[in-house]
């Protein structure tokens, strides 16, 4: 099948970082300096967020006319794709400000452009509809991810990190695409949601009678789906599938760690969205106890572990796990709410809206960490900040909102998302006839909270580490202001959202509507015709 | 100015200040406490406008305002809306967290040298907590006040506290949390159970109570759970017995303006939750658990008085005072009846007060002998006679003499124990309640026993003074600062101590409203219980020779 013409303008952003991201890669063996490609890659976001802008001036009224989204070749142009690439963009922009001024001189652009290829793969799975393509997009966020780790540092520690991602990223992938083969299997197409006329899997597996669920190829189901779980639970950091992420955030730099806990939580959270909320119905009932006992034990092991650490990579990277294990709750509600008969019960708009306020906590923090750093010297432990309130009251601040946020205190962001997570599980258990489930989402978020509790230890550690104690040394601050603004912009969002989070909420919230209303999906000529009648109107 | 737009202002000016601190930081610790006393003081206006404005005299909800927030269901978000008010629960508790405010600012002005911009700005953020926890009109505009006011004290313990302080600091806080996330699960639950049986989503606290007062939530297990929800909170901020271990650590390591704020206020949010949300919207639940919390109270009055005696640093001891006294505001608002819910709630304002009041006093012993330990004082009055009258006044208003403050409290809260246990006393519990009742006296008597010996010890006697530190001048008596920080504090123990009933009469309506159905499921759930028609408020009891005025009949 040739993609038509609307398919390739709605990859033109997509396409415009990749061969921004190849100029990149060559331009840099010919003029090394890397301030000036920091500042290019800079550029380079700005303008891919414009056009991202153009394309919602046509998208926005006309997705808001419609529940669901529009399928555009093996795209699926809905809220839910469009805010992920939004939030892919700016991930790109800030990382970028972050390490402008750490990443070795000699590799600076080869740096860069990695990232932006990450970039796109992130937003190539924002928005696939494909199974292939989704898998093409999942690899562009990790191939790129063992480059970055390798050109992190050179010494052991980062080799080590590296091949330990890898092996590990490898493994994790071919077990997805077994799970995928299982969804091709039972299908026949690699297409998840399809159109009237031209069935996905999502059609497939829903149109199954109880026969076929019982004895014929829907037989396979729990191995699709236990298999994708497994997948992108690597992704998530989600327990049993979290042994890496220590010791390969340990291993790293700052930046790297910081991408680490924000890129393929994106991927992971909207690959769980796409293929296991919306395209496998039968996974519902399959689905939520699993998902319960993987939530409950991520998030305490997450917490308890990270009690311990006093390396500041590790302790994130437990509570990186740990906050894996949140947004697990809100696939629960998603899966239970929909086994009894509760489709859009706001489960994946809790997740996706946690999955924001997370993002833009962790990475500032990293930020804020690179800012501390040197090229040479990295902040790795708690002791190396101790003080820093006096030397850097506005970073110390800054930190400390990211924790408070982390921790879920009011009026920060992060309370929004333990409010969606939380109301989503209580207001399911209200709603939903049926005396064991709600005990369970009960349960669920029981646990939740006192793991909340459990959290705000840790992080008060760091506070009280930056606020309480005087410092031992001082650290180098080398990060420059481009880290400084990366923090200031992560602070004030967190800010900003804590105070007014309606926008937010807006948006999971369509996000949830447009990802899983299935029925409503338009051929892409539909799509097209609303452009070029867009286009009219402007005229 | 209409009291409405009196109270946005009074939300908004500590706010406005906490920024305004920072401006000035550059300008030295002068400029800096000087603007936050400025700001509190205008603050402490606008809230005394408020708190006797003519809105307040008329009893009921006042002041109210209500804005959308976040937006509505059909946009895809909660209707969380930003709607403050006052009524008769909160309207004093307000008024106490701007008054206190200015006695916190005064009592730190030479005794905070590290980071004064940093002290003042948290200060008077948490006074914007404070003022917001008791004047939100939605629940989840409440819970986060209520969370809010974790930050600042976090940091004013963790930065100006004592030795111990770090490990207090994560304590208070973590320990705190672990509460009321509790607290905000059963929240959730009420608004969701809401949601279910109406269609109506929201977060509005009138609307709340209105329908779960008129219809109770069934089954009463589930009552009951969401009860316990709450009660995980509110419990561990009072604190209850046997959760108020974090406590007196936090009391002990906090700076003076700390614990005056903690004992002042941060601790009635724990009572004014149970007035506000348990008892109006859990009332089966609350008449069901009510012989347990009265025991669970005088277990707390009976084993902070004992402790209090066994303590030899004046702060400590005065920490397990408040886990004594904040036994009687509990026992008072679950005797369930008229009397023992207006004392109760009496109480609270009295014992921010008097124990505000009294940890301002053993703040400025501290400054002057840099030590809290009872042991190596003696004889103050000699050398400090002003600051040994005030320390006594804020005992007497704390033991309860009458013509005080807390007698006017204390009293109505046995008496409604008593009337509770003798006169409508449950088939089967009036033994209980009546032993209740009677270890709730003899903690009265314990009260009187450790604060005197406080007193005595530390103030009478032959002069003793701490000499380790090298003090040679002379230590001097209370400074006029030192004065103006406490005198208001000594005229409202005066003043609630002599005419209670201007108080009590601006409470007794919205406090009736919110007992009343609890008072019923005691009915219902005890159902051999008859409603007695004896002395039925605090306001007709004679106290202090006011005439006695009924209250009209029909609130």
């Amino acid at each position: 099948m040739l993609p038509d013409l609307t398919t390739i303008k709605d990859l033109l952003p997509e396409i415009s970082l990749i061969a921004l991201a190849m100029w990149i890669y060559i331009g840099g063996t010919i003029a090394t300096q890397r301030q000036w490609w920091s500042w290019f890659s800079l550029a380079a976001y700005v303008v891919v967020g414009f056009m991202l802008y153009k394309q919602d001036l046509i998208m926005w009224p006309y997705l808001s006319e419609t529940d669901g989204g529009a399928v555009s070749g093996p795209l699926v142009i809905d809220y839910l794709g469009h805010a992920t690439r939004w939030i892919a963009v700016a991930m790109g922009f800030v990382f970028t400000l972050m390490s402008s001024r750490l990443i070795g001189r000699r590799t600076a652009s080869e740096f860069l452009a990695t990232l932006m290829l990450l970039v796109v793969g992130v937003m190539i799975v924002a928005r696939a509809n494909d199974l292939v393509l989704m898998f093409l997009g999942l690899e562009l966020v990790s191939i790129p991810t063992y480059v970055l780790l390798f050109l992190g540092r050179g010494d052991r520690s980062s080799a080590e990190a590296t091949t330990k991602y890898f092996f590990l990223s490898i493994l994790s992938s071919a077990v997805l695409l077994y799970g995928f083969s299982f969804l091709y299997g039972m299908a026949g197409t690699t297409v998840l949601m399809g159109t009237e006329g031209n069935p996905g899997i999502r059609e497939m597996l829903g149109t199954m009678t109880q026969s076929e669920v019982a004895d014929g190829l829907g037989r396979f189901a729990p191995f699709a789906l236990i298999l994708i779980l497994a997948g992108l639970g690597f992704r998530l950091a989600a327990v049993p599938f979290h042994f890496y992420a220590p010791d390969v955030y340990q291993g790293t730099t700052n930046a790297n760690a910081g991408l680490l806990t924000v890129a393929p939580k994106i991927v992971g959270i909207v690959g769980i969205i796409r293929l296991i909320v919306a395209t496998m119905p039968l996974s519902a009932h399959l689905g939520w106890q699993l998902v319960i006992v993987l939530s409950i034990l991520t998030m305490t092991i997450g917490n308890v572990a990270a009690l311990w650490q006093k390396n500041l990579r590790r302790l994130m990277a437990y509570s990186s796990i740990a906050h894996a294990g949140y947004m697990l709750i809100g696939l629960t509600v998603a899966l239970a709410g929909r086994n009894q008969g509760l489709v859009e019960n706001g489960g994946v708009a809790a997740m996706y809206l946690y999955l924001l306020v997370y993002v833009v906590a962790s990475a500032g923090i990293f930020a804020a960490l690179s800012f501390l750093s040197s090229e040479d010297r990295e902040v790795n432990t708690l002791d190396d900040i101790s003080g820093v309130a006096s030397r850097h009251p506005a970073i110390a601040g800054a930190v400390a909102l990211f924790m408070f946020s982390l921790a879920g205190i009011p009026p920060l962001a992060g309370f929004w998302g333990k409010f969606s997570l939380f109301g989503g599980a209580i207001s399911a258990a209200a709603n939903v006839d049926h005396a064991a489930t709600s005990s369970w989402l009960i349960t669920l978020a029981i646990v939740g909270v006192l793991n909340a509790a459990i959290a705000a230890a840790y992080y008060l550690r760091v506070i009280a580490t930056m606020y309480f104690y005087s410092s031992s040394r001082e650290e180098d601050a080398r990060g420059g202001w481009e880290a400084a603004v990366a923090t200031g912009l992560c602070a004030f969002t967190v800010v900003a959202l804590g105070i007014l989070p309606g926008s937010i909420m807006r948006t999971s919230r369509l996000a949830e509507q447009s990802a899983i209303a299935g029925t409503t999906v338009k051929a892409s000529s539909t799509l097209a015709a609303y452009q070029t009648d867009a286009r009219v109107d402007e005229r | 100015m209409d009291s409405q737009m009196l109270l946005l202002i009074s939300l908004v000016l500590p706010l406005l200040g906490a920024g305004l601190v920072w401006v000035v930081a550059p300008l030295g610790r002068g400029a800096i406490r000087w603007t936050a006393l400025v700001v509190s003081l205008v603050t402490l206006l606008t809230v005394g406008l408020t708190v006797f404005s003519a809105d307040a005299a008329v009893g009921g909800v006042f002041a109210v305002s209500d804005y959308q927030w976040l937006g509505d269901l059909a946009t895809g978000a909660p209707d969380i809306r930003f709607s403050v008010g006052l009524d008769g629960l909160s309207v004093w508790l307000f008024g106490l967290s701007g008054l206190l405010m200015v006695t916190c600012i005064l009592v730190s002005w030479e005794a905070i040298q590290d980071r004064p911009a940093l002290f003042y700005g948290m200060l008077l953020m948490l006074a914007c907590g404070c003022l917001g926890v008791f004047s939100a009109r939605d629940i989840i505009l409440f819970y986060i006040f209520f969370e809010f006011t974790l930050i600042p004290l976090f940091f004013l313990i963790g930065i100006w506290g004592s030795e111990d302080r770090r490990y207090a600091a994560v304590k208070f806080f973590v320990f705190t949390l672990a509460g009321s996330v509790l607290t905000f699960l059963g929240m959730l639950a009420i608004v969701f159970l809401h949601y279910q049986a109406t269609g109506v989503l929201t977060f509005s606290i009138p609307a709340l109570t209105e329908r779960f007062a008129v219809e109770p939530i069934q089954p009463l297990a589930l009552q009951c759970a969401i009860f316990v929800a709450l009660f995980a909170g509110f419990a561990i901020k009072v604190p209850l017995f046997p959760l108020h271990t974090w406590l007196p650590l936090a009391h002990v390591q906090a700076p003076t303006a700390g614990s005056v704020i903690l004992a002042g206020i941060l601790l009635k949010i724990g009572t004014y939750g149970f007035l506000r949300f348990n008892i109006p919207m859990l009332p089966d639940a609350a008449a069901y658990f009510m012989p347990m919390l009265m025991w669970l109270a005088v277990a707390g009055i009976i084993y902070g008085a004992l402790v209090a005696l066994a303590q030899g640093d004046m702060k400590r001891l005065i920490a397990y005072s408040s886990v004594s006294h904040l036994g009687y505001c509990m026992l008072g608002l679950f005797a369930l009846n008229r009397l023992g819910v207006q004392g109760g709630t009496l109480q609270m304002i009295n014992h921010g007060i008097s124990t505000g009041g009294l940890f301002a006093m053993v703040g400025m012993v501290y400054e002057r002998y840099h030590t809290r330990e009872i042991a190596k004082l003696g004889g103050l009055s000699r050398r400090t006679p002003l600051l040994a009258l005030f320390m006594l006044v804020f005992t007497f208003s704390s033991i309860g003499l009458p013509g005080l403050n807390g007698f006017a409290g204390e009293f109505p809260i046995l008496l409604g124990a008593f009337q509770r246990a003798w006169l409508e006393a449950p088939t089967g519990l009036a033994a209980q309640l009546l032993a209740i009742a009677v270890l709730a006296v003899s903690g009265v008597v314990l009260g009187a026993w450790y604060m005197l010996c406080l007193i005595q010890r530390v103030f009478f006697g032959p002069l003793k003074e701490p000499h380790e530190d090298g003090h040679h001048e002379p230590v001097r008596d209370m400074k006029l600062r030192e004065v103006l920080a406490v005198a208001p504090l000594v005229v409202f123990v005066f003043w609630i101590g002599l005419q209670p009933k201007f108080f009590l009469d601006r409470m007794d309506g919205t406090l009736n409203e919110a007992t009343a159905q609890a008072r019923r499921s005691m009915v219902r759930l005890y159902s051999d219980t008859e409603e007695v028609a004896a002395v039925d408020s605090a306001s007709e009891l004679r106290v202090a020779g006011q005439p006695n005025v009924a209250t009209p009949d029909g609130r």
